[in-house]
């Protein structure tokens, strides 16, 4: 048998071999912490929300019809509108800037292959939610989730979440904090229908678009226009209005504490 | 443009795990940390370690006993813990971890009643509710083989491994939090779990009376009273442990540094912006100073290794700390809002209550054991003395 030949042989039996360990290495792949597959929900579909931040004048009109439509206790949030008073320290001058927040409903979402009892799973149209029936609140997700959108909630005593509304989605519905935005800053729509409103606007703003934490690598599919970087991540700022002190330096109150 | 800026509004986030997370890292680690110190007097029967595999045992069944409880309370939902059994989820550490830590529970208590069922044999004889106990807990009268210890013991070290291995990746895997995504958080929790385990043993021996039993027994300890084999041991082990301790903490801060690993940046910018923080880390890195100073006085001056019960405390207290730090002050610092959060620990069952309450939970099951087993006779050791009837007998003053 010639060079050539015995070369060809044992490259084919390593190839063979290999095939062989094929499925194997698509187990060993699987490893701990990797994503599970999607489950429920319109598989042609793909929703996510673009926030224009221009259009956002911080009224809480989408906290408070969130908190009244999904029920969500006193003081916890499935979105709020943060808001910052920024100071230019040349000239003085002052900005507010509003960061509307909810869950990101990521494509790589930290929250779903920490769950130990599979409640928590992302559906075939992106969007992530909770099996509340099945949660055992161990809040494992609340830990994992880097944008606190998760919470949770001391009335079910399991994790709570924004859903992008998919009950009224399915109803044909928008979801609460886009239909009562009165801005018209919240867009949602299917990401996979080049003629929604989200992808054409996606396609014409493609370069201004930022996400929140993006090298946390969990591919948020919250997009913001009219972002400033400085907001991405933890912001450098000084903390909560709300904390109301004394002269002692003691808490006073806070509006929603335990009820 | 510099600029300055005041959050107005943002929601204040609460704690998502309790203190019983703490309570349950603490004593897990205890548990597979002394049945480490355990192994070599109890399974391979080497002479010199029995003295600590006598204490070493008690610990870790006590121990193992209480953490799933702490575990099981910091459930919001406790009661559905069978969704752990129904919905089995592989890639998940904690799902893998409710699999691996009853199983480490189960072999460390099996190992620990084939260990003590051979002392247990001479109590069976005795009239009353202790001699039934033992007749009933004996399940036989037959002696204990040695190859079943054995398989037990290299059984309950794997458990133990594994168990060591989920607590600390089942953290160090979220990349929420970047002060816990770190390979070197998991190997902390073990080395700090160690620093805890020799402590705990000193304590044991000191309250359980096995160090006065000691005394009194060897003659040759009169000379150097304080100089016994078993709290040299435990102070070299101590030792060891605070140095890996020390060498773990300063290469997460050498590789963090050099590497730019996240952790290690957040760590520098919590202790830069926060003095509470500032104050934690000199207190923890002076905590664990003093205390391999002290553990190094006490090895080179054996007449004052009688305080090596107080180190013990000491170390419990470090041990304790370090998973409090990072478990619940790691907790206080946001993650998309600016500050730090506030916690003040509160007084019911999920703040103070829930802490004293495991801490008297473990209390309890190890005077149980203390009333039901004769450990103190295990693995060749000398039965506990009978308890004086005396009234004529001189007052003793410790």
């Amino acid at each position: 048998m010639d060079l050539a030949r015995r070369l060809f042989m044992t490259q084919t039996a390593r190839l063979t071999a290999g095939a062989a360990f094929m499925p194997l290495a698509g187990v060993a792949q699987a490893g701990i912490n990797d994503q599970p597959p999607r489950r429920g929900g319109d598989p042609a579909k793909r929703y996510a929300m673009l926030i224009d931040l221009r259009r956002c004048i911080g009224c809480q009109a989408c906290t408070v019809s969130c908190h009244i439509e999904n029920a969500a206790p006193l003081g916890k949030f499935r979105t709020i509108v943060s808001q910052y008073e920024v100071e230019n320290e040349e000239t003085g001058e002052l900005a507010q800037f509003m960061l509307p927040r909810l869950c990101n409903h990521c494509d790589n979402p930290p929250c779903v292959p920490v769950c130990p009892v599979q409640a928590t799973f992302q559906r075939e149209d992106g969007i992530v939610v909770v099996d509340a029936d099945r949660c055992v609140g161990c809040a494992y997700c609340v830990q994992a989730c880097p944008y606190d959108a998760r919470f949770i909630n001391e009335r079910t005593q399991t994790a709570d979440k924004c859903t992008f509304c998919a009950h009224r989605l399915e109803a044909g519905l928008l979801p609460a904090c886009v239909e009562s935005c009165v801005g018209g800053a919240r867009i949602i729509g299917d990401m996979n229908d080049p003629d929604s409103q989200i992808s054409r606007m996606i396609d014409e703003h493609f370069d201004e678009l930022k996400v929140l934490q993006p090298e946390k690598n969990t591919v948020p599919h919250v997009f913001y226009l009219g972002m400033d970087e400085r907001f991405i991540d933890r912001p450098q700022a000084a903390p909560g209005l709300w904390d109301v002190r004394d002269h002692d330096g003691q808490e006073m109150g806070y509006e929603y504490a335990e009820h | 443009m510099n600029m300055q800026s005041i959050e107005l509004i943002a929601p204040r986030y609460q704690l998502a795990w309790q203190p019983w997370a703490v309570q349950y890292f603490f004593l897990v680690a205890l548990s597979y940390t002394t049945l480490w110190l355990a192994l070599p007097g109890a399974v391979f029967g080497v002479q010199r370690w029995k003295p600590a595999a006598r204490l070493a045992l008690v610990a870790a069944a006590s121990t193992a006993i209480v953490a799933p409880v702490s575990l099981l309370a910091d459930l919001h939902q406790p009661l559905r813990f069978w969704h752990f059994y129904a919905h089995f989820t592989p890639w998940s550490w904690m799902s893998l971890g409710s699999i691996g830590m009853p199983l480490f529970v189960v072999l460390t208590l099996a190992l620990a009643w084939l260990v003590w069922r051979e002392p247990m044999a001479e109590r069976a004889q005795e009239q009353g509710f202790v001699g039934w106990v033992a007749r009933i807990a004996r399940l036989g009268d037959w002696v204990s083989p040695r190859w079943l210890i054995v398989l037990t013991g290299l059984g309950a070290f794997a458990a133990s491994l594994f168990v060591a291995l989920y607590t600390g990746y089942e953290v160090a895997v979220l990349k929420g939090r970047p002060l816990w995504h770190t390979d070197f958080l998991p190997v902390m929790f073990v080395v700090t779990g160690l620093i805890g385990a020799a402590g705990l043993l000193l304590v044991l021996d000191r309250f359980t009376g096995t160090r006065a039993a000691d005394l009194r027994a060897d003659p040759a300890l009169a000379d150097a009273p304080r100089d016994r084999p078993f709290s040299r041991q435990m102070l070299k082990v101590l030792l060891i442990a605070c140095l890996l301790a020390g060498g773990t903490a300063a290469a997460w801060f050498g590789v963090g540094l050099t590497q730019r690993d996240p952790s290690v940046a957040a760590a520098l910018d919590s202790v830069q912006t926060n003095p509470d923080w500032r104050w934690t880390t000199f207190r923890a890195v002076g905590a664990g100073g003093v205390l391999f100073l002290a553990v190094l006085i006490l090895l080179l001056r054996p007449r004052i290794r009688g305080f090596g019960w107080v180190l013990g405390l000491m170390a419990l207290h470090t041990a304790w700390m370090f998973r409090w730090v990072v478990l619940m002050n790691v907790q206080t610092v946001q993650r998309q809002t600016a500050g730090f959060s506030e916690y003040s620990l509160s007084l019911g069952s999920s703040g103070l209550l829930g802490i004293i309450g495991s801490f008297g939970l473990w209390l309890a099951v190890l005077m149980l054991i203390d009333i039901f087993v004769p450990w103190r006779a295990a693995l060749g050791g000398a039965a506990e003395p009978s308890v004086s009837s005396d009234i004529k007998g001189v007052p003793s003053h410790g």
